[in-house]
């Protein structure tokens, strides 16, 4: 079957899939343990009567039982050196039992492991695998193709490009999502797009959900989706009854959902575990009398990672395209190249992810190196730290298509011009991987400086990307920038040509931006200047450092001008908030003396260290007594924090924060108790504290010891996995009221009952308190220790034992 | 017993309501100003950008169990009641393990050691909670690869060092994981370095049909 014809297929009817297989072969007598597909082909008029039950059912397209029959997985049972005789041989039956009406779709899944750099599969060996069972499944006669129940974006395009380089037959890819996205985090909006932009004929969803949950996931797709939709779910949830597997819909409830389905937008139906021929077969019967729906589709320009689209349109907010992923100009980034050092690699993207940047530009050029090589390390090491897609920025074919191959999304290219090399060599690469790209209207003549010679080339790239199947959404025109320093009015050619292509042509454009101040100083104000004029032009997204703050007001402010942020909301809430903590801080510190104390206490209430810090120096500076503020408002602030943690309108961080807050006003007032020889804060007590010999969990353990300075305590903190000796010897030392001790572990907390031990053996006059995870009062008690299961309970309790003990109880 | 396997670089998906639980919060009682929310949030994803999540996990065969004690495939043999009821119908154990790395732990030192202890507790709870979610992962994901065979899960795991699953038992999850070549190492006290590493096991249940 050509594309052509499988197009049609579609064309104003539904068309029938096939059920679940695997459970129909154990009730049959498939044992449990064996190679499904080795089994099913030496039983094989088994396996043609149970594909026969389908047809007769009414699916127009059944599946080769071959899902498991990849060489890796086969490995599992010694068998890879059968891939391509069982491939061969299950599509043969498939036949059989098609007949001549119904199609046969070769079906592959997953090789069983997951692809580098999650699993130790690497892509070109996943391709090749993929390969052995293509070519068997040709020879066994399949019709069509179909890749099923991937979890991963990255797999898929793998069985897919395997299927391109070995044959033209229509390919169906369908992934299985867990909720909203699959397992390896891809989207519906990514898988389709990526998938489609690839060559799938058509896209889908199967298994892992019911029809319930594949409603929505068509429904996200269908506004973008270029083919038919499939979806073949599971019959409900799975649950297992005295041995046996049970799913709870019957085929009267699965097939319920069809109108809803179709209403979604599915072209293709059919069901997957838990489905018999019998669901088929009432699906078939609904869905006789529906057309499927013809959703008016959107143009769109969407690269995507494998885990975010990004739309790229006039009337969206401005798509910023971070640079600097681009040594040029950037010795550190060099050698890192030079070095391998990929981490320099993902702390770039994201940074500049983490303050705007909405696609990233890759680019690996460096003299000397391996540009393929590490332009692929640089695609991989991106995709893996942030989910922004990616420009691949390069004009060496063989990088080029190195770096589109392994990227798990649909990327866009940067750039193709219009030298006739570049358009014979970069075209027809971008057109086999799906990717965007952009236009650069630079001839074999050169650079041309008027916007009018640039425009006929522009027209005649696009003629030329045209004839190839490109359509202007695939495309972003470079309106070409060049410094004004050399040419007066080369900004304004520039606007011209965005202007055009935004009035005109409609067509979406982006610009390298920094190079117009390019020789001129304070090239800050001149970039900021161009970019908003370009915005106000039309222009849709540019390269720039998302990492300076003035370049992303420009965004932002251009944006709200031109209504590409409705209301300016999203300018409000980014910089009102920044406005009014920079208020906060001003206001308070002209304050009268009785509203500075007011201020320190809600500093600590609120946890605001620095603001408390302020307060107390503003306090001192107001003539107030260091122990009169500490007295009469620190401690009661740091008491009420105490209160609001127990009453559980705090959680734990705030408690935190209002003892950092503690510490740092009590680190501008305790200096000045000294100079003023004022009556000491006194000490409530001395405690030692430590986590026990072996273990190394401390952070509750310094939670604790933070907490008890804060509440008046002198704290010795003598660390992690501490020896019994250096705990005593620390209380004796100290003459240590209590010793507090943590630990984490059943193999650890045996050492607090020993270090009790020791403290009785050296007459110690002092008390111990226990907690940690494994630590309950039962244990305590056992050895005489008190015990509290949490920071602040402790520092009560340490509080009460101390009084207890002054009062000679 | 199947080769181990490992997986690299996991982005699991986790709750992010289970990390403030970790952390004390009380939905209908504590309060949060938007900047306080905004502040935790920047903080786990900082966790979750800090972190490099390897895990591996292999498939081993049960001879017998006999409660409390379930013997693998090779000889091992775990004890647990509790244990030993989860995996009552389970031909196979999923035996896996998942760490967080380095960073994460070198992150929380540091915070603490700059007196930055709020911050240094969120991450520890987001740390600890993703960690676990690795596994959430490596189960979804054997699922997967185990349903068209006609097997499953069972819903829960136990990890060594929970009821009456002894703590010293971690030690044959490490040498069943080779887990020092996931860089994990385990002491005396079979607590393991790096603190975020977990081991776990489930059962693998064939279906009668």
């Amino acid at each position: 079957m050509t594309k052509k014809e499988f197009k049609k297929l579609f064309q104003n009817r539904l068309i029938l899939l096939d059920g679940g297989m695997g459970t129909l072969l154990q009730k049959a007598g498939m044992p449990a343990g064996v190679c499904p597909e080795k089994w099913a082909a030496i039983n094989s008029e088994l396996l043609k009567d149970t594909q026969r039950k389908y047809v007769e059912a009414g699916s127009d397209i059944i599946y080769a039982f071959t899902f498991g029959a990849n060489p890796l997985k086969l490995s599992e049972y010694g068998i890879a050196d059968e891939t391509y005789a069982l491939n061969k041989a299950l599509a043969e039956i498939a036949r059989d039992a098609a007949g001549k009406e119904v199609l046969v779709a070769g079906d592959i899944s997953s090789c069983g492991s997951l692809l580098y750099p999650y699993g130790s599969v690497m892509f070109e060996e996943a391709v090749e695998g993929f390969k052995k069972q293509v070519k068997g499944l040709l020879d066994g006669g399949v019709d069509l193709f179909v890749i099923e129940t991937m979890m991963d974006l990255q797999e898929a395009r793998a069985a897919l490009i395997a299927i391109k380089e070995s044959c033209d037959l229509p390919v169906m890819v369908t992934m299985t999502f867990e909720g909203k996205r699959t397992l390896m985090g891809n989207n519906p909006l990514s898988v389709l797009v990526t998938l489609q932009s690839l060559g799938a004929d058509a896209v889908g969803c199967n298994c892992s959900a019911g029809p319930a949950e594949m409603v929505e996931i068509i429904r996200k797709m269908k506004p973008y989706a270029k083919v038919p939709l499939i979806v073949k779910p599971n019959a409900g949830k799975p649950r297992l009854e005295n041995g046996v597997t049970v799913y709870d819909m019957d085929a009267e409830s699965f097939a319920a959902y069809t109108e809803e389905l179709v209403g979604a937008g599915a072209n293709a139906l059919g069901g997957c575990c838990g489905t018999t021929p019998g669901y088929i077969r009432r699906v078939g019967e609904i869905a006789k009398s529906m057309k499927p729906v013809q959703a008016e589709r959107k143009p769109y320009s969407l690269a995507c990672s494998n885990r975010k689209t990004v739309e790229i349109h006039g009337t969206l907010p401005f798509a910023v395209i971070g640079e600097r992923l681009n040594p040029s100009g950037k010795k550190f980034l060099k050698e890192a190249l030079i070095n391998g050092d990929m981490d320099v690699v993902s702390d770039l993207a994201r940074e500049q992810v983490e303050a705007g940047a909405t696609l990233l530009d890759v680019n690996a050029g460096v003299p000397g190196i391996d540009e393929k090589e590490t332009l692929k390390d640089m695609v991989l090491e991106v995709c893996n730290s942030v989910a922004a897609p990616i420009l691949i920025d390069t004009s060496n074919p063989e990088a080029l298509e190195a770096a589109l191959r392994i990227y798990p999304g649909r990327a866009v290219i940067n750039s193709i011009s219009g030298e006739s090399v570049k358009i014979e060599t970069l075209l027809p690469i971008a057109k086999k991987y799906g990717a965007m790209f952009v236009l650069l209207p630079v001839d074999d003549n050169g650079v041309p400086e008027t916007a009018e010679k640039r425009i006929e080339i522009i027209k005649r790239v696009y003629l030329k990307a045209r004839e190839m199947g490109f359509s202007k959404e695939d495309i972003l025109v470079d309106g070409l920038v060049m410094t004004i320093a050399s040419n007066p009015t080369a900004a304004l050619e520039t606007m011209k040509v965005i202007s055009w292509c935004k009035k005109t042509f409609k067509i979406n454009t982006v610009i390298g931006l920094s190079n117009v101040s390019f020789g001129l100083p304070a090239r800050e104000g001149i970039n900021s200047a161009f970019l908003a004029m370009a915005v106000a032009n039309g222009l849709t997204s540019a390269i720039l450092n998302p990492n300076n703050q003035q370049m992303m007001q420009c965004v932002k402010a251009a944006d709200a001008l031109v209504s590409r942020d409705k209301s300016a909301l999203s300018y409000i809430d980014y910089y009102a908030e920044k406005n009014r903590r920079q208020d906060n801080t001003s206001e308070k510190a002209e304050k009268p003396q009785d509203t500075v104390l007011k201020c320190l206490y809600d500093a600590i209430i609120k946890g605001d260290a620095d603001a408390a810090g302020e307060m107390a120096k503003h306090a001192l500076i107001s003539g107030k007594m260091p122990k009169e503020i500490i007295d009469k408002e620190m401690i009661p602030a740091i008491q009420k924090v105490g209160e609001l943690y127990e009453q559980k309108q705090y959680f734990l961080p705030q408690l935190i924060r209002g003892a950092e807050a503690m510490e740092k006003a009590m680190a501008v007032i305790s200096p000045e108790l000294e100079r003023d020889n004022e009556e000491r804060i006194e000490s409530k007590g001395t405690i030692v504290i430590a986590t026990v010999k072996g273990d190394v969990h401390d952070i509750g353990k310094n939670i604790l010891a933070m907490l008890l300075r804060n509440y008046g305590f002198d704290v010795i903190d003598l660390g992690k996995d501490v020896e019994s000796k250096r705990i005593i010897d620390a209380a004796k030392a100290n003459n240590a009221d209590i010793i507090a001790l943590s630990a984490l572990m059943t193999t650890t907390m045996n050492q607090m009952p020993l270090v009790m031990a020791d403290m009785k053996r050296e007459n110690l006059n002092c008390h111990m308190m226990v907690g940690g995870a494994v630590v309950d009062r039962n244990f305590a008690e056992s050895f005489g220790a008190y015990y509290s299961n949490d920071a602040y309970k402790a520092v009560k309790l340490a509080d009460e034992i101390i009084k207890r003990n002054k009062n000679g109880g | 017993m199947n080769d181990v396997k490992v997986i690299r670089s996991i982005k699991p998906v986790y709750n992010k309501d289970l990390i403030m639980s970790r952390l004390g919060y009380d939905k209908y009682r504590t309060n949060l100003s938007a900047e306080t929310i905004r502040e935790i949030e920047r903080l786990i994803k900082k966790t979750e950008n800090i972190m490099d999540i390897t895990a591996a996990y292999r498939i081993s065969g049960i001879t017998q169990i006999i409660p409390p004690q379930i013997i693998l495939e090779d000889g091992t043999i775990l004890s647990g009641q509790k244990l030993s009821e989860l995996l009552k119908n389970s031909r196979q154990a999923l035996i896996m393990g998942a760490t967080g790395g380095t960073k994460v732990i070198e992150l929380i030192e540091r915070l603490q050691q700059e007196g930055k202890m709020s911050e240094a507790v969120v991450i520890d709870a987001a740390a600890s909670e993703i960690t676990d979610s690795a596994l959430d992962f490596v189960m979804a994901m054997v699922e997967q690869y185990l349903r068209p065979k006609g097997m499953f899960l069972t819903k829960m795991r136990f990890s060594p060092g929970y009821g009456d699953f002894d703590i010293l038992q971690q030690k044959e999850f490490y040498r069943l994981l080779n887990a020092r070549d996931l860089g994990i190492m385990i002491n005396e006290a079979c607590l393991l370095i790096p603190e975020k590493s977990v081991f776990a096991i489930a059962g693998i249940c064939h279906e009668q049909g």
